[in-house]
């Protein structure tokens, strides 16, 4: 791969959106921090994972058939911060990848996420959220592989960006052929919150296979009009009612994490963060 | 105990008919340069073209961007075209001329087969231009629209006739650096069509380009140039096919549209190529204030095409809808879509295609849109869907919506599937028997862009949605 290379898409397209690769940050630490998670036959784990430090994570799955597993990653690292992190998962028959994942902290965030859903009936449930202030820079690929007959694929993110920050995200389902009776959904939405801000969206579909069923969505803009306009009638000021409509936005993926007390740290770093954006 | 799983039953979609398309004349060119590129040759073709100087200089400029440049990195596989087997110009046995009559028999004959002169008898066409091969052997237009200032001419008449005119405009839209095949045209382009309607002018009645490519191992580089004026209005059809070889045909022409302030320009094509042509097309709009640009686009031959029809907005409340749709049978890779780029304040987009791929043909749908700073409220909408008749087949869709600011509002909606159960079940429940349902969904699927098709092609399309029907799509 070429030079500092982290991930790319899995169809090319034009150089000049500088969309096909996502490249490591320049000052990262390569040393890799690596987690190692296998969850046994019909049985079901809940991790949660908090990355707090700069650096390179690698966290690699196998769920074996009829296994279940939750991971939360929380990446809360501090606003200078250089990070990336490469999460794959490897799912069997009839097995289940239920994934949180914030992103929030970090100067640079560099992530690829990786599912292959190799086996029949196997089944990923990604929930992710990014906030993007200052001149930060988040980048994202995340690939669901649908292999397997009735596999069901579901990305949903929410994302808000403040300040000069800049995103990418790209989000890939892909019915390979013989993944008959598939269902696959992605959907992000996007709350662009400063003039300064710059955000690519790439939604990917590719199918081998007719017998499926795909959607995906993007829906990127300011922040309702309608909703801030009632909030301030209700006695908040702009700010206070547009940390609300984040909240909001956000608020289906924070629901997911069980742990109460990483709920409310989370809580109280986006609320700081879109406090000072 | 485990649910047996029952693959579904095919519905069955015919091919497009060819046999029209495929009937080949007798090679009775005039002049065919050498295949392959060298600087001998594009000065040998601008020579025999009669080019001015600054054109002459242009292609061998071109040329030598064309050979400093490496091909796409993305796309469809172009590995079997072989520049050094491709004949760059081919002069037919016809003079241009305004008079049917005076089209040599057997192109007039091709020509008629495909409808070209009996539309234009028929009124539904103020104006016709035909190429064939390297160049234009027909072009005529309505006396009253001559009146009135509105000029459609071959590009090498309007070369010499309205020369200032094309040297502003010519390839200032797409440079010949864009890209590889932009450079190649640049060098080698012959024929098209150059369209200018004045200030306030509306041309009521289509004009239509088609050209048509005969000679085996050739290619075809038109170029058209459109420049609809302040206030004015111009509809223009482009048509394209070529009979099959077994060897590789080209065509990488070139549009050029340029619509000013409050103008509106509809821009149809079908595009029918045979199924050994490399389609590598480049058309750009770019569209001044309140102005509009509306693209329907039809892909349904070669054996690849990359075309992404690109709408600059470049002033302020301009729009652009795109309507296309895409067919991709055996033997196909059709890489088509649209990019819109938004540069001016309250500029919109409606893009809205439909993919269908069968037989091994792979559809893939691309797109950009670009929303830059100095675009705030610029609005944009994309739906795309793809149907896919068998899991030999391929479609993809990869759109890209690069967005900066915070004063835009831009969604994307794709789906990739098959006909549903329940809408079968419904409308077997209305009286409607199952094979006409399926009919019908099939039918409604491309309906939104058949219903924007000029009559004669949406007919085309109907037919090509012939269904034989069993069992379920997907």
């Amino acid at each position: 791969m070429e030079k500092n290379v982290f991930s790319r898409i899995p169809m090319r397209t034009w150089r000049w959106l500088g969309v096909n690769e996502a490249r490591a940050p320049e000052n990262i630490d390569s040393e890799i921090k690596n987690k190692q998670i296998l969850v046994d036959r019909e049985t079901e784990e809940n991790l949660v994972l908090t990355h707090r430090e700069a650096g390179s994570y690698e966290v690699q799955i196998h769920l074996e058939a009829g296994a279940r597993l939750n991971l939360v990653l929380a990446q809360l690292t501090p606003s200078d911060a250089a990070y990336t992190c490469r999460v794959r998962a490897h799912v069997a028959d009839g097995a289940e990848f239920s994934y949180t994942v914030v992103e929030a902290g970090a100067h640079e965030t560099v992530t690829e996420l990786y599912v292959d859903l190799a086996g029949k009936e196997a089944k990923a449930d990604v929930w992710g959220l990014y906030l993007g202030d200052g001149d930060s820079r988040i980048d994202m690929n995340y690939i669901i592989r649908q292999e397997g007959r009735l596999t069901d694929a579901n990305m949903q993110v929410r994302g808000a960006l403040l300040g000069e920050s800049q995103k990418v995200f790209r989000g890939t389902l892909d019915f390979l052929e013989g993944s008959t009776g598939s269902v696959g959904r992605e959907n992000e939405e996007v709350m662009l919150l400063s003039p300064k801000v710059r955000n690519r969206s790439v939604p990917i579909m590719l199918s081998h296979e007719a017998d499926v069923d795909g959607h995906h969505a993007v829906s990127v803009g300011k922040m309702d009009e309608n909703k801030l306009f009632y909030l301030m009638s209700r006695g908040l000021d702009l700010a206070e009612a547009q940390r609300l409509v984040v909240e909001a936005s956000f608020r289906p993926v924070i629901d997911r994490i069980g742990d109460e007390a990483l709920r409310d740290e989370i809580d109280t770093f986006l609320m700081r963060r879109l406090a000072n954006g | 105990m485990a649910e047996e799983f029952v693959p579904k039953k095919k519905t069955y979609v015919e091919d497009i008919e060819r046999t029209l398309y495929d009937i080949r004349d007798e090679d009775r060119s005039v002049y065919k340069s050498h295949s392959g590129l060298t600087e001998d040759i594009i000065r040998d073709i601008s020579k025999r073209k009669n080019d001015p100087e600054w054109m002459t200089e242009f292609r061998l400029k071109s040329l030598e961007t064309y050979n400093n440049m490496p091909l796409p990195t993305w796309g469809p596989d172009l590995s079997e075209l072989n520049m050094d087997e491709i004949v760059t110009y081919v002069q037919p046995d016809a003079k241009m001329t305004g008079n049917w009559q005076e089209v040599p028999e057997d192109i007039k004959n091709t020509f008629d087969r495909l409808g070209i002169p009996e539309a234009e008898q028929k009124q539904s066409l103020a104006g016709v231009g035909a190429q064939y091969d390297s160049e234009v052997v027909y072009h005529s237009i309505q006396e009253d629209l001559v009146k009135q200032g509105v000029i459609y001419t071959d590009m090498e008449t309007a070369l010499w006739e309205h020369g200032d005119i094309v040297k502003e405009y010519f390839m200032t839209l797409v440079p010949p650096k864009d890209h590889k095949f932009t450079a190649l045209h640049g060098a080698v382009w012959s024929g098209g069509s150059f369209v200018y309607v004045p200030e306030g002018v509306h041309v009521e009645i289509p004009l239509q380009s088609y050209f048509r490519l005969n000679a085996a191992g050739a290619g075809q580089f038109e170029h058209t140039l459109i420049i609809v004026e302040k206030g004015a209005s111009l509809h223009f059809i482009e048509g394209c096919s070529a009979p099959k070889y077994n060897v590789t045909n080209l065509h990488a022409g070139c549009v050029e549209l340029f619509v000013k302030e409050g103008a509106r320009l509809r821009y149809s094509t079908i595009e029918n190529w045979s199924r050994n042509m490399m389609n590598l097309n480049t058309k750009r709009a770019i569209v001044e204030k309140d102005g509009i640009i509306e693209w329907v686009s039809g892909s349904f031959g070669s054996h690849v095409s990359c075309l992404y029809p690109c709408s600059i907005l470049h002033g302020e409340n301009a729009r652009c809808e795109f309507t296309g749709v895409t067919f991709a049978s055996k033997g196909q890779n059709l890489d088509t879509g649209a990019s819109v780029i938004h540069a001016a304040p309250h500029t919109s987009a409606n893009i809205n295609t439909r993919t269908i791929s069968k037989a091994g043909g792979a559809a893939t749908y691309r797109s950009a849109v670009k929303v830059t700073r100095n675009a705030p409220f610029a609005k944009c909408s994309v739906n795309c869907e793809s149907l896919m008749l068998d899991s030999e087949s391929r479609s993809d869709t990869l759109p890209v919506m690069d967005i900066e600011g915070d004063e835009a509002d831009i969604g994307h909606e794709a789906k990739i599937g098959r006909i549903s159960d329940e809408a079968i079940f419904y409308l077997t429940s209305r009286g409607i028997d199952e094979e006409e349902a399926r009919a019908m969904i099939v039918r409604g699927f491309v309906e939104p862009i058949a219903k924007e098709l000029p009559l004669e092609y949406a007919v085309e399309m109907n037919n090509l949605v012939n269904i034989e029907l069993e069992g379920t799509m997907g």
